[in-house]
């Protein structure tokens, strides 16, 4: 397969902001892929080489990008930094300079094949260590002294992690399902694989070369992360109770970082909430798994907590973000100890457990871990009655925890690996008093600062994700609670997502001054939720011609760095709070 | 089983900076009547060919022709340590697969690094009729292109029956070098028809730096538009050659 399918399909799908005709592109690109291929295609749509819990990054900076580009193109440095400056964009840059190459090469031009280019992409990223970035920059000028100026174009993005075409894992599995599950409909079975594995190559693979009836096969993997299931939110116990059916099992929501443990043997792997490995960061809790797992082999959701050794006391999320770090891993260890809080079992011994109902894999559970003073299974209580819920949250609140997740006990009450449903309800603190709402908004755009804050951000504009549509609708501009290392902060967190207009998944009718690709989320309290005539949040939904808005943002302090742009509070959410929120004023 | 030794590191320093200009990985044909090397720079744009035979080192020892691939500028930098007058082993342990560098003179150091993967490409040179061939000193050539590196990134060299030129043209300033036939730094010139090509000159000057250690006498060969082909005499015995490929003038 040559690269050039590709780059031209990179094109085609850039151009367009339409989902639809994006998947339809895909679908023509996929059924062009040769089928033992296609898991390295896919990965490479998505700017990769591997799913994210491999933890491989092809890690060339710009700089040396524009080394690479300098030796193939014949062109100095400094003019393409020039270029990049007014252009902003490397691909783009490197397009225009390969469209006029000045120096000549050796030997016969070859075409470039997609094989070649992720075999070296794969060198690349394989690099370490002393001369490294020699090499790393020998390979890359090697490729572009083949490469078209639009092959060039892509595989600078790629190299440099900016591909930026805007595909979401949704629309792969959409077009999975059309180019070789036979149509729309068979999207559902795909996604499911997609969720017990999160690795989109390998289900793109299977569907590929076994259609359907491979992928109904498809098993839980020990080290191939379930994409986590994921809870709704009420406000009230009444109306919890009756979503579930009129009893459930309230569990306490500990206020950590949730992990899912994948042990098999001696070894064991934590990944975070977006399947990323960070067993580097919890040695502490990685040996925790190893001893206290009985079983073999075992896939274990559980909550990492703060704790203070000395009371037993848990400690708020802030205290365990100080474990989020590569250096200086063991003193952060000693000084900031966690707990383990075992609350789901997804796979024990060689069996799958995701469609089997809760009260079984809690059951199971408890025989697979040994508690002991760190490791415990979540506290929870059945109940069928509000006032006991509403005593049980309160003790909740009193442990240090955020509030509960209330479950379903139902024979229905599967893991829904990758979705948000009513199987699980949180029930927060924050929705009881209408003013200390909190949010978790992604940042997508950015108001220079005046005065004081001149040359840093002023306001950013934020967004909540609208999951049907994929799309992020902004829905306030946040300019206070930020504290002056925050103002310093944030640019620099920002600029690598920088794009030079508003990315297609936005929706915004305020002209920010700066784009970002959605990705950096911020956790923010709100003091009132009002209907919008700027913001797109949940535009129509509560009266035609009207967004939401969040009044009087607030930043918390709280970086979401756990969360992925699509795990941000939904537009659907804010609905729901703005419902509630209604409800409550009408009650006082 | 491969070894070498010199009892200058001098010898070997040297060449391991006139290749790694070009290349990081370098794979080296070992053979029974010396070392060789063909290698081109990863953009394509310069090929160096080497050959050293077994003659020039105090000692020589391949007992099968094979390959062997390591990172050169990590070499040099360990090279680099030697000191003058002191010898230098190198030898390629079979079992580890790792190359052992020993110095020795004042006191001794025992250095090993990873062999690489070789590379299986063979690098052919480039065959070219060429119409001008001008034997000049290393030492004259490198003031011609360090004066046009002043102006300019790349230069045109010309040449006819009488004289070589060098064109250089920056955003700002130009320059004109002229080297006269039997002057000084033009030793002698053969003109087919007067030709011209443009080159880089970040590889012209790099090419020439390095080269100069080991030579006195470079002997450029070019066409119209055509690859450079410059040879540098060894002053011991040994071949070190670079082609060089043009730059397209638009302007």
């Amino acid at each position: 397969m040559d690269y050039a399918v590709i780059a031209d399909a990179y094109e085609k799908i850039e151009a367009t902001t339409k989902r639809l005709e994006m998947t339809d592109l895909l679908v023509d690109l996929l059924k062009k892929t040769p089928k033992n291929v296609i898991a390295k295609v896919v990965y490479l749509t998505q700017g990769k080489l591997y799913p994210d819990f491999v933890g491989l990054e092809i890690g060339v900076a710009e700089k040396l990008a524009i080394k690479a580009l300098a030796k193939a193109s014949g062109r100095k440095d400094i003019e393409l930094l020039q270029l990049l400056s007014t252009i902003g964009d490397i691909g783009e840059v490197a397009e225009e300079v390969m469209k006029k190459k000045k120096q000549t090469t050796f030997g016969a031009q070859k075409t470039l094949k997609m094989l070649e280019v992720y075999e070296t992409l794969d060198r690349m990223a394989n690099k370490t260590g002393s001369g490294a970035v020699g090499s790393k920059m020998a390979f890359l000028a090697g490729l572009l002294s083949y490469a078209s100026p639009k092959e060039a174009k892509f595989i600078l993005r790629t190299v440099t992690g900016n591909l930026r075409l805007g595909i979401a894992d949704m629309t792969v599995l959409d077009a999975l399902a059309i180019a070789y599950g036979g149509g729309k409909e068979a999207r559902e079975l795909i996604e499911r694989a997609y969720n017990i594995s999160s690795d989109l190559g390998r289900v793109a693979n299977v569907v590929a070369e076994k259609g359907l009836a491979g992928i109904k096969k498809f098993q839980v993997v020990v080290f191939e992360p379930i994409r986590p299931m994921l809870a709704e939110r009420l406000s009230s116990p009444e109306e919890i109770l009756e979503k579930l059916g009129g009893k459930c099992v309230a569990e306490y929501k500990y206020d950590g970082e949730r992990v899912q443990a994948h042990k098999k043997g001696n070894e064991v792997v934590l990944y975070s909430r977006r399947m990323e490995s960070i067993s580097d960061q919890y040695p502490d809790a990685v040996e925790l798994v190893r001893n206290n797992v009985n079983a073999e082999e075992a896939i274990l959701e559980a909550e990492c907590v703060a704790v203070d050794v000395e009371t037993g006391e848990l400690l708020p999320f802030q205290e365990l973000m100080h474990r989020r770090r590569k250096y200086g891993v063991k003193e952060a260890m000693e000084q900031y100890p966690v707990s383990l809080f075992m609350f789901d079992a997804l796979y024990v011994d060689g069996k799958d457990l995701t469609l089997d109902a809760y009260p079984l894999r809690r059951t199971l559970l408890e025989k697979a871990v040994k508690e002991n003073d760190r490791v415990k299974a979540a506290k929870q209580r059945k109940t069928s009655s509000v006032k006991e819920l509403e005593e049980f949250f309160e003790e909740a609140i009193e442990d240090g925890c955020e509030g509960l997740i209330c479950k379903s006990v139902g024979a229905d009450s599967v893991y829904q690996a990758g979705a948000r449903g009513w199987m699980w309800i949180k029930y927060k603190r924050d929705y009881k008093s209408e003013m200390t709402d909190t949010v978790d908004l992604v940042v997508v755009g950015a108001f220079h600062g005046r005065g004081k804050r001149a040359g840093a951000y002023g306001a950013l504009l934020l967004a909540a994700y609208n999951k049907e549509a994929d799309t992020f609708e902004t829905v306030t501009k946040l300019g206070t609670g930020f504290t002056d290392d925050d103002l310093k902060k944030l640019p620099e967190l920002l600029r690598e997502h920088v794009v030079p207009r508003k990315p297609s998944r936005v929706q915004s009718t305020l002209a920010a001054d700066v784009w970002f690709e959605p990705n950096v989320v911020l956790e923010v309290l709100g003091a009132e939720i009002t209907l919008s005539p700027i913001h797109l949040c949940a535009l129509n939904s509560i009266r035609k011609g009207s967004g939401l808005a969040i009044r009087f943002p607030r930043f918390t302090g709280k970086y979401r760095t756990d969360k992925a742009a699509e795990d941000a509070t939904t537009s659907a959410e804010v609905v729901e709070m703005y419902r509630n929120q209604l409800k409550q004023i009408g009650a006082a | 089983m491969f070894k070498l030794k010199v009892s200058d590191a001098k010898l070997l320093r040297d060449m391991a900076a006139a290749i790694a200009i070009l290349v990081d990985e370098a794979t080296f044909k070992i053979e029974p009547e010396g070392l060789k090397l063909r290698a081109m720079d990863p953009s394509r744009v310069a090929m160096i060919d080497f050959e050293w035979p077994k003659t020039i080192f105090e000692e020589y020892v391949c007992e099968a022709p094979s390959k062997m691939c390591i990172n050169i500028s990590e070499l040099l930098k360990l090279l680099k340590r030697a000191g003058k007058d002191e010898a230098v082993e190198l030898s390629l342990d079979d079992k580890t697969g790792r190359l052992q560098i020993k110095i020795t003179g004042k006191y001794s150091r025992n250095f090993n690094m990873p062999t690489l993967e070789a590379s299986e490409e063979e690098v052919p040179t480039p065959k070219i009729a060429f119409n001008i061939k001008a034997k000049t000193t290393t030492q004259g050539l490198s003031q011609a292109i360090e004066d046009a590196q002043l102006v300019s990134d790349h230069v045109r060299i010309e040449a006819d029956s009488e004289k070589l030129l060098l064109n250089a043209s920056g955003d700002l300033m130009g320059a004109t070098i002229t080297l006269q036939k039997g002057s000084d730094a033009l030793l002698d010139l053969e003109a087919k028809e007067n030709s011209k090509a443009t080159f880089s000159l970040s590889y012209l000057s790099e090419i020439i730096k390095a080269a100069s250690a080991t030579s006195d006498i470079a002997t450029l060969e070019f066409s119209t538009d055509m690859p450079v082909r410059i040879d540098f005499q060894q002053t011991k015995e040994g071949k070190l050659t670079f082609f060089l490929a043009p730059r397209i003038e638009t302007e």
